[in-house]
């Protein structure tokens, strides 16, 4: 794991060396915090499940422009060569390189734990869902930046990284719409449906901020990141060939 | 006697314990091998060395025939295509330790593609690549350990320092400690970087961006340089720099470097694999390629007499297919004859019939650049 904690140690620095971490902080709690502050001057209610709910549709973009950088920028530069001339294993590499994405992540999901901290000043929250609430943004973050990462890996050029990202995690979020659902049904008998049950990650994303964390939810969002980031640790392998 | 290999590995012991370590060499990580197998079970080596101020160890008393026939890397047989394109074709050559092979080839001629399976970062279509009798592909890992690579591009992260870059790089290669601090200050002192430390890549010239680059390769102290066009884009005096510190590194390391420019690969060694069209097309000395590249005799001819007369006199000898005057010196001409016919009595036999002296009377052998031409010819993309 010393492997691991190089590449991550990396990561980490690439983020804060440059004004990419500082932008992308400023600019997700400016849209996530200002967006929730609005509603909840309206409603009036010490709660955090109208900024919970939006964080979906957040990520789909802040996501792929965290996640865009990781692979293409190594083969820009090059250093692709490098990383996949070192002896560690890809998976290492994989695993530093998420693990520094899913921390920078976290950091700027822990600077919005100022709304927490509000609430409990001026009402009384229920603390449980709002924790919920975390831990499921956490998940469905981990899901997006190993969607993101094995994306990533497929393309030189960050910008058809970011929005191939995007596509992919707006299917997960649309999966779950009855639009979505309809649509496809009314296609193949059946299918949406289908997709509904097996990829859609709202409506597990719901269950957890809700404050219900079924062991199943939790492990639709492990396997799944586990999956993209086993497919991103075999693409880098079959360059080779 | 120059010393022939480095233990950096080799932790500081006392003279006598270090010759005990050495005489178990059977087990562990020198690369060593007996030069006549000895009757004892363990090879037993016995040599003298001192250790730098940075730990590295050198032998002071290495018989030259120890590294007589003693292959480091070996290539077999490698083929490799890109879909329907094939970039090497049953390419196979092999460098004994501490030896720089000069990799020469036209752009596109599969340099870069040999150097990449080498380095274990491609997987060869079919072949072998062997470091020291290990198949690179067979265990990678431990292969790489092995490698410094530097890539036809310098891989370097535009965001970092020059410091931390290269702390990062030692590190990944598994470096900590006082061995991280060592290598470091070495490679900083040898590839000159030392006075743009704490600069970011992206302020770096070429030069330096070069040269950050071969200290990445360095860092881990490997025993096989992979240097993909290490010169490409340096102004003269940083070439220089880079031959110079490329022969001084090939005392300790086997080196292979690329490029596409006869006189790079002239500069710093005499041993040249010429690559065509993914094929090896020369593999030797100098000397030899020049003399492989003859298609036929040419010799340089100065006689005292003066105009065509002695022109029309070489051109009536038997076997004689061209005569050709020199513009720079008077009465000098070049006179060309197939292969088999030598043309160096009847020359003579003509000065004395008619009288002349000969002034001169040289074979003229292709020179390097003639004879990668000749040799790459007609098998260009």
């Amino acid at each position: 794991m010393k492997d691991v904690g190089v590449i991550f140690r990396r990561e980490m620095g690439a983020y804060f060396h440059s004004p990419i971490a500082y932008i992308f902080i400023v600019v997700f709690l400016f849209l996530t915090s200002g967006f929730y502050t609005n509603g909840f001057f309206l409603a009036g209610v010490a709660d955090m499940r109208d900024f919970f709910g939006t964080l979906p549709l957040y990520l789909l973009f802040f996501i792929p422009a965290l996640t865009m950088r990781l692979w293409a920028e190594d083969q820009r530069l090059g250093t692709f060569e490098l990383l996949m001339t070192l002896p560690m294993k890809p998976w290492h590499i994989v695993l530093g390189k998420y693990l520094a994405g899913l921390a920078f992540y976290a950091i700027a999901l822990a600077c919005t734990f100022t709304i927490p901290i509000s609430l409990m000043w001026i009402g009384h929250p229920d603390l449980g869902a709002i924790a919920c609430g975390y831990f499921g943004s956490l998940l469905l973050g981990a899901l997006f930046l190993a969607i993101g990462i094995f994306v990533s890996g497929l393309f030189r050029d960050q910008i058809a990284a970011f929005i191939l990202t995007l596509l992919a995690c707006a299917f997960f979020v649309l999966a779950g719409t009855q639009f979505f659902v309809a649509i496809l049904d009314g296609w193949v008998d059946g299918l949406g449906s289908f997709l509904s049950s097996a990829f859609a990650v709202n409506l597990r994303f719901e269950g957890i901020e809700r404050g219900v964390i079924g062991l199943d939810d939790v492990l639709f969002f492990l396997s799944f990141s586990i999956v993209f980031l086993v497919l991103n640790t075999l693409s880098l392998e079959g360059r080779k060939y | 006697m120059p010393p022939c290999n480095n233990f950096s590995t080799l932790p500081p012991v006392s003279p006598r314990r270090r010759e005990l370590r050495l005489a178990r060499a059977g087990s562990l990580r020198y690369h060593f091998r007996p030069l006549v197998a000895p009757p004892a079970r363990s090879p037993v080596f016995v040599v003298s060395g001192t250790q730098d101020r940075f730990g590295e160890f050198r032998l002071d008393v290495c018989p030259p025939e120890f590294l007589e026939g003693v292959g480091m890397i070996e290539v077999q047989g490698v083929s490799k295509s890109y879909g329907i394109t094939k970039a090497l074709d049953q390419v196979s050559f092999s460098v004994d330790r501490n030896r720089v092979l000069g990799f020469l080839g036209p752009n596109g001629a599969g340099k870069s593609t040999a150097m990449k399976i080498i380095t274990t970062y491609l997987s060869p279509d079919e072949g072998t690549v062997k470091i020291e009798g290990q198949d690179v592909t067979a265990d990678p890992l431990a292969a790489r350990r092995r490698i410094g690579y530097l890539p036809e591009a310098a891989p370097l992260y535009d965001d970092m320092r020059v410091r931390d870059y290269l702390e990062f790089v030692a590190q990944a290669r598994g470096l900590t400690g006082d061995d991280l601090s060592r290598r470091l200050d070495w490679v900083h002192d040898r590839t000159h970087v030392r006075s743009v430390l704490y600069k970011k890549v992206n302020e770096l010239s070429k030069g330096y961006r070069q040269r950050v680059g071969l200290a990445q390769a360095l860092v881990h102290n490997p025993d096989v340089l992979i240097l993909d066009e290490p010169t490409s884009g340096l102004d003269p005096r940083q070439i220089i720099g880079i031959r110079n510190l490329i022969r001084e590194l090939a005392e300790t390391k086997t080196v292979i470097f690329s490029s596409h420019i006869l006189a790079e690969i002239s500069a710093v060694t005499d041993r040249i694999v010429i690559i065509n069209g993914g094929k090896i097309v020369a593999d030797g000395h100098a000397e030899d390629l020049r003399g492989s590249a003859m298609r036929e005799n040419r010799y340089r001819v100065q006689f005292s007499q003066d105009g065509a007369a002695a022109a029309d006199a070489l051109r009536a000898i038997a076997g004689v297919s061209s005569v050709v005057a020199d513009p720079e010196i008077a009465n000098t001409w070049l006179v060309r004859s197939p292969l088999a016919t030598d043309l160096r009595r009847p020359v003579n036999e003509l000065a004395r019939s008619h009288g002349w002296d000969l002034l001169e009377l040289a074979p003229q052998r292709p020179t390097l650049e003639e004879a990668f031409i000749e040799l790459t010819a007609g098998r260009a993309h």
